[in-house]
């Protein structure tokens, strides 16, 4: 059933446009400008032609079977009506992009519940209302314009906002931050849910990491059953809003007084093994670490730096995400001996070598023989952006290196010129995980660490 | 009686709140150790009981309608011979009939005083959206004021038994701070999957709290309970 959202083989917009700026033109753009090989049909009474495509009248007029339909219209009456034309045509899958139903309350509401209705005798399966679908390679249904193509990447994003899960889809996509694969926006959700679509992307087999924002949880007994499968075999981001400490009930018991919305999502994230991201920009920056690291065994952190007292504000920000730093093996430290002018210790201050061999050859050699140590799982490299950092990540000598050596690395820029600063984190960016502060770096290196070992005991 | 029995007695009455001897019934039948819990309608049942158990008991005041039983001034505990026994039946009737004088008496419970253990609480409660929640965490301050607890979605595995007993704040005291006796984890956490598997199969049960459970080097025995049935 969910590949008739992802794959269809003809779609048809309802309130498509031809005025530039209007959703439906959007929409009906956006499906244009991706790799999608089937029939479109735009739906308006009003028009001849939109984008070069066909219009048609009606549902009914369109020849052919519809795979799927995507509504963008002014009332939610309107959208009420065409469910009901989709299901005298057949159709099973329809994306309800409009606000203005559960969400307003009031009328909204039974609107709403009359599209579930519908929906249920007919079996179609429903995305939204109040969302912006999909935004993947194959095809886009979001409001957003989009500048340009999606990657086939192997992350998914599903959100719940519409507005957001499209910006961010935007954003990602301009910027090539991540290896996006699809972004899903599921409004109210009131039918097609978080769980339809977890399962549904635990199953594809080019998806590595699914990263989920949900304010609301549709049915938390199954969400935890079915993450808990998902998350035993690929990450799974997650970020709730609206958790709150006060206890969903007038409870009769302590156990009921205490359990608060909050502490139950906290432990539901346990209990499946789930990545919990506190904030949007966390959501995206896990997954971009989960989506190009690999995982490492354990926690046990070498920390690369060229200034001291970096090393010790990483090592602390180290202690308190559950990251350790173990001494180097006394190979690795008899290797570097000429190296440094003390024998090498963890952080690993590269000062010495850069004055003794230069930075290129310092990367080169230094880094990564403390890199391979049998005593370290993963590396936080801290780099400043000045013009010999911007010349070795041109050259993607880090880039070369971390693969070679094959544990996972995050890198955190400090200080130095912006322009260099820029380009290191745009550039190394679309390979590494690259963060503009240490403690985002550790935080979700640690979360990869925890994950990764989790993983190991699974697998025990 | 069954638990069946029992929750369709409670359902016929209209009850939502089950007394202390019923909850300990349905907990026993899902294999976990209570303290056994005799009902007595009167002074004499109170003290032959209490004879055939062998001192110290505990004599607590038995009403669906005191939820409340210590400050109804409804518990007395340690109580160490017949004459005690008696004394302590009186003074229970007389103090809950004043704090709750519509309230239906049925009698008291009389239980062995349990051996004092590492005080613990496991509780269900209902959420909306996850079913029912699994909570473990030590007893007396612990919970009331440090919160210090853990919570897991229903059905939960040994692993997950293994992470709640483990997973909070002060599990050191459950391993013999100080000297004091070691908790059998491994009872805590059989106790956990028992209640997980018990509410899982059972539905119509909104909370349950058992607290405390005393914890022993070997073993762990709920002292009191609490069972609250859903709206119907």
């Amino acid at each position: 059933m969910m590949e008739l959202f992802f794959k269809p083989r003809s779609v048809a917009i309802v309130g498509a446009s031809g005025s530039p700026g209007k959703l439906g033109y959007v929409i009906v753009n956006n499906i244009k400008g991706s790799d999608f090989a089937g029939a479109v049909y735009p739906v308006n009474p009003k028009a001849d032609e939109i984008l070069g495509y066909k219009v048609y009248k009606t549902i009914a007029e369109i020849p052919g079977a519809v795979d799927l339909v995507i509504t963008a219209l002014p009332t939610p009456k309107m959208t009420v009506s065409t469910l009901e034309e989709c299901a005298q045509k057949g159709v099973k899958a329809v994306i309800i992009e409009s606000a203005g139903f559960a969400e307003m309350g009031g009328e909204g509401k039974v609107y709403q519940q009359q599209i579930v209705d519908i929906a249920k005798k007919n079996n179609i399966r429903v995305m939204g209302p109040n969302c912006s679908g999909i935004v993947s390679r194959d095809i886009v249904t979001s409001i957003y314009p989009m500048t340009k193509k999606v990657s086939r990447g192997n992350v998914v994003l599903i959100g719940q906002s519409g507005l957001l899960a499209a910006g961010m889809a935007s954003d990602i996509v301009e910027n090539e931050s991540l290896n996006i694969s699809k972004v899903c926006s599921i409004g109210n959700k009131c039918d097609v849910n978080e769980n339809d679509l977890l399962e549904y992307f635990g199953d594809q087999p080019d998806v590595d990491v699914i990263s989920m924002y949900l304010e609301t949880i549709s049915d938390g007994r199954n969400l935890t059953r079915i993450a808990k499968k998902i998350a035993a075999k690929k990450p799974v981001i997650f970020l709730s809003g609206g958790r709150t400490e006060a206890g969903a009930k007038a409870a009769m018991s302590h156990t009921g007084s205490i359990a608060s919305n909050a502490k139950i999502v906290e432990a539901a994230v346990k209990q499946t093994g789930m990545i919990m991201a506190d904030d949007f920009t966390e959501l995206k920056d896990f997954a971009k670490v989960f989506s190009t690291q690999p995982l490492p065994k354990g926690n046990r952190v070498a920390v690369i730096t060229l200034a001291g007292s970096v090393g010790v504000n990483v090592s602390d920000l180290c202690a308190s995400h559950g990251l350790e730093l173990p001494k180097l093996t006394a190979e690795t430290t008899e290797k570097l001996k000429d190296m440094f002018d003390t024998p090498v210790s963890n952080p690993v201050d590269l000062y010495f070598s850069v004055t003794k061999i230069g930075f290129t050859k310092t990367l080169e050699t230094t880094f990564p023989d403390a890199f391979r140590d049998a005593n370290i799982d993963a590396a936080v490299l801290i780099l400043a952006g000045f013009e010999y950092t911007q010349e070795a990540v041109q050259k993607k000598i880090i880039q070369k290196i971390v693969q070679d050596v094959g544990k996972p690395v995050v890198v955190c820029m400090i200080v130095g010129y912006n322009k260099y600063k820029h380009v290191i984190m745009d550039e190394m960016g679309k390979e590494l995980p690259v963060f503009p502060s240490l403690i985002s770096g550790v935080k979700a290196l640690s979360k990869l660490c925890q994950y990764g070992m989790r993983r190991q005991k699974l697998s025990a | 009686m069954t638990t069946a029995q029992i929750l369709s007695r409670a359902r016929q009455e209209k009850r939502k709140v089950l007394t202390e001897i019923e909850a300990k019934s349905i907990l026993g039948e899902a294999g976990i150790t209570c303290t056994p819990t005799v009902l007595a309608t009167s002074r004499e049942k109170a003290v032959s009981v209490s004879e055939e158990f062998g001192y110290p008991v505990v004599l607590k005041v038995s009403s669906v309608d005191i939820s409340h039983k210590s400050d109804a001034g409804g518990v007395k505990v340690g109580l160490k011979n017949r004459a005690e026994v008696e004394a302590a039946y009186d003074a229970i009737m007389t103090s809950c009939r004043a704090y709750a004088p519509g309230a239906d008496i049925e009698g008291v419970s009389v239980q062995p005083m349990a051996r004092p253990g590492t005080e613990v609480i496991m509780g269900m409660t209902r959420d909306k959206s996850f079913g029912p929640v699994l909570m473990f965490g030590l007893g007396g301050v612990f919970v009331e004021v440090l919160k210090d607890v853990a919570f897991r979605i229903v059905p939960i595995d040994g692993n997950d038994a293994a992470e709640m007993v483990d997973g909070i704040q002060g599990k050191k005291l459950l391993e013999g701070y100080r000297g004091k006796e070691t908790a059998d984890k491994a009872r805590l956490q059989e106790m956990l999957v028992q209640l997980s598997t018990f509410v899982d199969a059972t539905p119509g049960i909104e909370e349950i709290d058992m607290n405390p459970v005393f914890a022993y080097s070997d073993g762990a025995m709920v002292v009191d309970a609490r069972i609250i049935l859903s709206e119907e």
